[in-house]
């Protein structure tokens, strides 16, 4: 069992000093938009993984004029009492303390306090590049296997390398097909490994996201995900050597993990093209619960959810749908923000579940 | 900083050049010797310009040398037949200091890096080759960065070197190397030279 206790913010964000206890298990912030509901629950993230989910820099989050923040978090973890500490320091040096101890290997810190982060700009999951989903999975199975986030570091260093060298083959300096030979053997150790990965992992995870799609929008919606990679059909072998010639002409790589997806149908048309805003949100759920069901596997323990203003432009069955999950079958810590007290206290009354209202103005 | 004397202040300014050196030290570096005699600053001064002007590089191995061929290369109870190939000089000094390697060594002068504009034509591969054949070498030892870059300087020297009785190894690895390994302790480095391992084991394929 994983829970935050207390968590106390010096000049994060819009904050100059406040600090907030949690002794229940679900926890709900109120307010109106601009009010700093999302910076409390990056703070939270902050906590579990050292830095922001937003992806803004540390120095950003620095609260203005001031120099610095820190966040201060006590945990109870299976009946133990825990601190980690995120100290900017004035100079933009970070620090972050486990138990009162810095840490020098800030990785090495995440994986122990697992959480899982919804917030309404993760639609690009869903609509964006393949390029977000790939992100997703490879954050995922790098929580999960340390190997893999060791290939996928390789593989992307050997990618960069191999496009230089096909840019300064096509300019005709650095003529050296036996370095391509090289760093392609290379690539193909990482590549397939990689592959490895994505399709073990991808089989029961797809399965996963399925069910809980069915479950939050009401099972009438025919959802098909695959797992696409051109490794299915080919030899990763193969493909970089019949891509050869058209990759010095492009003087990058065409083909590889690096352009693996997962594709998605709605019915019988791409999720993407017909999906409406509710089915999209409902998918972006679906995927999320998955992941957290994946990590509540390994760790033996619930992580975290944080879900920020998830109940926008979702529709009442998918909202009750959702939460019916995440408030009586899911048995972990959950935060959530959203700007209309009176829609928070309706659906909570109705689960007749008890949770904490903090109102922030 | 402000300074009373024009010399003072281009003295400062050439030390602050060095790395690791700041204003502050620049100055106080020039001020200690300010306080010493001529004449020992100019044995000083004309120590650094004579190194810089003298010092060679040994044509057989690249690392640096007084002579025509370095001391370690001319030393006949070396063994010749094993070379230890390194990227830089620092790495020599490193793994000269633990008193272990009785082989002679190979400066590459950098690794494999089309990213950076480092080809195989700029390292010193050709030489290495031919110092294989005319030996001929029994066993070349890699002390390369754990890098792709230098992942990729080992398979691709393997390559061109494809030699039935040619033993390739590299040093067991989890140290830095290319010039981080003077900072890697004697003990530890020593270890990982005896416990070297064939390439084949290298990597997991
Ligand atoms: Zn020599």
């Amino acid at each position: 069992m994983l829970h935050l206790e207390h968590i106390s913010l010096t000049q994060f964000r819009n904050y100059d000093k406040v600090s907030f206890g949690f002794p229940g298990r679900i926890t709900a912030f109120c307010g109106p938009n601009g009010v700093g509901k999302t910076n409390i629950l990056d703070a939270i993230y902050y906590l579990c993984f050292t830095r922001s989910y937003s992806g803004r820099t540390d120095s950003s989050s620095v609260r203005i004029d001031s120099a610095g923040f820190r966040i201060d978090g006590r945990w109870n973890r299976d009946g133990q009492h825990h601190s980690t500490v995120c100290i900017l320091r004035e100079s933009g040096k970070k620090e972050f303390q486990v138990d009162n101890e810095s840490i020098t290997r800030f990785s090495g810190h995440i994986g122990h306090y697992p959480a899982v982060m919804i917030t309404p700009d993760d639609i690009e999951l869903i609509s964006g590049s393949s390029e977000e989903r790939r992100r997703f999975i490879d954050t995922l199975l790098s929580q999960l296997y340390r190997e893999y986030l060791e290939h996928l570091i390789r593989y992307g260093k050997l990618l960069t390398e191999r496009n230089s060298l096909l840019k300064r083959m096509s300019e005709g300096v650095m003529n050296d097909s036996g370095l391509l030979d090289v760093l392609d053997e290379q690539l193909i150790n990482h590549g397939n490994a990689i592959f490895l990965f994505r399709k073990n992992f991808s089989a029961e995870f797809i399965s996963g996201t399925s069910q809980y799609y069915q479950n939050i929008s009401g099972g009438n919606e025919k959802i098909s995900i695959s797992y696409r990679s051109v490794l299915t059909e080919h030899s990763f072998e193969q493909v970089l050597k019949t891509n050869r010639s058209k990759d010095l002409a492009l003087q990058r790589t065409s083909s590889g993990v690096h352009r693996d997806d997962l594709e998605i149908f709605l019915g019988e048309f791409p999720f993407k093209m017909v999906a409406s805003q509710g089915q999209r949100k409902s998918l972006l759920f679906a995927l999320k619960l998955a992941e957290f069901e994946t990590l509540k596997a390994m760790k033996g323990f619930s992580p975290l959810l944080l879900l920020d203003d998830i109940f926008e432009k979702l529709d009442e069955q998918r909202m009750m749908n959702l939460l019916h999950w995440v408030c009586e079958k899911n048995e972990g810590q959950v935060f959530l923000t959203d700007t209309h007290q009176e829609r928070i206290r309706s659906i909570m009354n109705k689960f007749k579940i008890e949770y904490q209202l903090i109102i922030l103005e | 900083m402000q300074f009373s004397s024009q010399l003072l202040e281009s003295a400062v300014n050439a030390f602050a050049q060095l790395p690791g050196i700041g204003k502050k030290t620049a100055l106080r570096l020039v001020l200690h010797l300010l306080k010493q005699e001529n004449s020992q600053v100019e044995q000083f001064s004309e120590t650094i310009a004579s190194m810089r002007k003298n010092i060679r590089f040994c044509s057989m191995c690249f690392n640096i040398s007084d002579t025509e061929i370095c001391s370690i290369c001319s030393n006949p109870s070396r063994k010749k037949e094993m070379i230890c190939v390194v990227e830089t000089i620092r790495d020599v000094i490193a793994i000269e200091s633990t008193q272990q390697f009785n082989g002679v060594y190979h400066v590459l002068g950098g690794v494999i890096s089309p990213l950076d504009g480092v080809g195989p034509d700029q390292l010193k591969i050709e030489s290495l080759h031919n110092r294989v054949k005319t030996i001929p070498a029994e066993e070349l030892i890699f002390a390369l960065s754990p890098t792709i870059q230098g992942d990729t300087t080992i398979y691709y020297i393997q390559k061109k070197l494809q030699q039935d009785k040619l033993k390739i190894t590299t040093i067991a690895r989890g140290i830095s190397f290319g010039g981080e390994l003077e900072y890697a302790d004697e003990m530890t480095l020593a270890r990982s030279l005896q416990n070297r391992q064939p390439l084949e084991h290298y990597v997991s394929r």
